[in-house]
């Protein structure tokens, strides 16, 4: 899951994305409005956190511009700003929940996978594809009473799979939605990871498609 | 004496009488003037043929043509007179009788014209001359009587006096008509401010005579500048929250981070402090935002501002399939300004969206006063924090079981804007029912 997260606050960005990357997100970190919109507009991210009160541009302009440019991704207002009114514009401006801080870091975790899953038409707490339960919270796989401890980035290319089961994904877009900005983008890696899911959980779990990507589960016909 | 109108009103009509009573007077005198003025010329021309037609008798006696003598003089009493004195004996016109006229004598070559009493007390108009005939002084007088003139005089002024009148009338009317409709426009800027405490407008038309304009204008200017400190200040309270918020959470989660699992203890008071600085500044950031009366700031448009309020709940709660019926009775606006309106409800609406069960009602009833109803079919408030939400001034660090603190918000605002509110169980859902009375402050 790739998120962007626009705050201004230096030591509040780094402790977050901190605490996000923990929880599996690759995290990509932006302190001005200017710089928030030109990312959130660029690189297809899976949900984003935006701070209203931004420097250079505000939260609220920012978020406009990408719903008119046609940016649909799951945006999270988390700001200080807290009357009804900043509300009520926030969600009209097309913000898909709203967070006021001071905020559990526990209950902005709970949201945003709440987003990701009702974007994704995903709908229960916890993911379940094909009798594979992924437990976000432990980061581990589970099927028949059996269960796998996964790793960061396992966990996170296997969430993204479970996300979009049923449809061939390439391996430029597994590594974007996988990896942060700053991260070594060899898709190589991708396949390195995908082998390693395969040697744990079985061959049968992740389908190739030649010269297309990979498929989680059946493959479409 | 303090409206226009009346004033405008009262200072016509006492010009215009003053005016036409001054006009009426004097034409009245001019005519008088006139015809006194024609009757006197009248008895010169008279009093000349007297002489033309009169020898004087070397006793100084008078003596006249009597066929020069018009038959009016030989009538008695007729109203036409004249006497004429040689120095000797006086020769009077037959119609005075035996009466005599008291008219001085006038010297030679004088005229004289004035009035006097006749023989049957009337007053006559005199003309008298003083000639040199015969060498010697002849006093010709003629008199007329004026009853005739007068009566017709009189009659002339009552007329003018009924003209007069009619045309004071007349031009009354058309003075209220100037003045009703060249104050139009200062009542229609009247309506306008009314509209404007209404909430109805927030700026006055400035389509007003250029007298009102300026007054028109400085109120325009008053209530943007009003806007804008508003806007403003709000906009600073906002980055006051910001600038305070942004530490808190920091405050906070490095509490839970590094003293929770240490020092449970120490931690617990960390959080209650934090959480208490964070609803303090809450409790002020709100109440300094709040417009108060916001004239000419727009009011909360029922028709605009509730569905967009109501969209985002339930966006804000997409798991909660909450049904919200709402009866309004007619009633467009409530009398707060419009985020004042968007607080109030959004958090009485948010609160009763958290608890309800399915459905959630808002009725409105008023506008005199106005009344807010809110209900929900969870399950409610218990008796001892009802009797807690009622007391003024509860603080919201209190935290409330169940409803809790979504109510002291609201009971703080409504306490800020001026109004009464009660809780109650809802009768018709089985939950909770706010129940709010707004008081129009004027």
């Amino acid at each position: 899951m790739r998120l962007l997260l626009a705050e201004d606050d230096p030591e509040l960005s780094a402790r977050l994305g901190r605490y996000l990357g923990r929880q599996g997100f690759a995290v990509d970190s932006c302190t001005d409005g200017v710089e928030t919109e030109f990312s959130g507009r660029e690189i297809a991210y899976d949900v984003i956190v935006l701070d209203l009160g931004l420097p250079k541009r505000p939260g609220l302009e920012v978020l406009a511009n990408w719903r008119k440019a046609g940016v649909k991704t799951p945006v999270l207002i988390l700001t200080a700003r807290d009357t009804w009114q900043e509300k009520v514009q926030g969600l009209q401006q097309g913000a898909d929940d709203y967070l006021t801080k001071p905020f559990n870091e526990e209950e902005l975790l709970a949201r945003l996978q709440a987003l990701i899953r009702r974007n994704t038409g995903t709908v229960g707490e916890t993911l379940s594809i094909n009798d594979w339960v992924l437990d976000e919270a432990t980061q581990s796989v589970s099927r028949e009473g059996e269960r796998w401890e996964l790793t960061g980035i396992e966990f996170r290319l296997l969430r993204y799979f479970m996300l979009h089961p049923g449809r061939i994904l390439s391996k430029s877009r597994l590594t974007e939605h996988v990896y942060q900005q700053d991260a070594d983008k060899d898709s190589n890696v991708i396949e390195v990871y995908v082998n390693r899911l395969r040697q744990k959980l079985g061959n049968e779990v992740i389908t190739t498609k030649r010269g297309q990507g990979y498929v989680f589960g059946k493959p479409p016909p | 004496m303090n409206s226009l109108r009346s004033r405008l009103g009262f200072g016509l009509i006492a010009s215009l009488i003053v005016m036409i009573g001054l006009l009426w007077l004097m034409v009245g005198q001019s005519v008088k003037v006139l015809l006194e003025q024609q009757m006197a010329s009248r008895l010169a021309h008279d009093g000349e043929a007297l002489l033309g037609g009169m020898r004087i008798d070397v006793d100084g006696r008078v003596l006249l043509q009597e066929r020069r003598i018009q038959g009016i003089y030989q009538q008695p009493y007729s109203g036409h007179y004249f006497q004429v004195d040689a120095g000797g004996q006086a020769t009077r016109s037959r119609s005075l009788w035996d009466a005599k006229l008291p008219i001085p004598d006038v010297a030679a070559g004088e005229t004289r014209i004035g009035y006097v009493t006749g023989p049957q007390q009337q007053p006559l108009l005199f003309w008298a001359h003083g000639y040199q005939k015969q060498g010697r002084v002849v006093h010709i007088a003629v008199a007329e009587d004026l009853l005739t003139l007068n009566a017709g005089f009189a009659q002339f002024r009552w007329q003018l006096a009924a003209w007069s009148l009619a045309m004071v009338l007349l031009l009354l009317l058309i003075q209220q008509y100037i003045v009703i409709r060249s104050l139009r426009p200062v009542s229609a800027a009247a309506a306008d401010i009314e509209r404007l405490e209404q909430g109805e407008i927030s700026t006055l038309s400035e389509q007003v005579p250029k007298e009102v304009r300026p007054l028109v204008q400085a109120i325009n200017r008053l209530l943007d500048r009003q806007r804008q400190r508003l806007h403003r200040s709000r906009e600073a309270l906002g980055n006051l929250a910001h600038t305070i918020k942004t530490p808190l959470t920091l405050l906070q989660q490095l509490a839970r981070e590094k003293v929770a699992g240490a020092d449970p203890a120490t931690y617990e008071q960390l959080e209650h402090y934090s959480r208490q600085i964070n609803e303090r500044v809450n409790q002020s950031l709100r109440r300094a935002r709040l417009a108060g009366d916001g004239l000419g700031a727009g009011r909360f448009d029922l028709r605009q501002d509730l569905p967009v309020l109501v969209d985002t709940l339930h966006r804000l709660h997409r798991e909660r399939r909450i049904t919200l019926h709402t009866q309004l009775n007619g009633i467009i606006t409530l009398p707060l300004e419009q985020q004042d309106g968007m607080e109030l409800l959004g958090n009485l609406l948010d609160n009763a969206w958290k608890w309800a069960g399915s459905s959630v009602s808002l009725t409105l009833s008023g506008p005199e006063p106005l009344t807010l109803i809110v209900e929900d079919d969870g399950p409610g408030v218990d008796a001892a924090a009802m009797q807690s939400l009622a007391q003024r001034g509860v603080r919201q660090d209190e935290n409330l079981p169940g409803h809790g603190i979504g109510l002291s918000i609201v009971r703080n605002l409504v306490d800020e804007i001026g109004g009464d509110i009660a809780f109650s169980a809802s009768e018709s859902l089985g939950g909770l029912q706010v129940k709010i009375h707004l008081g129009r402050r004027t």
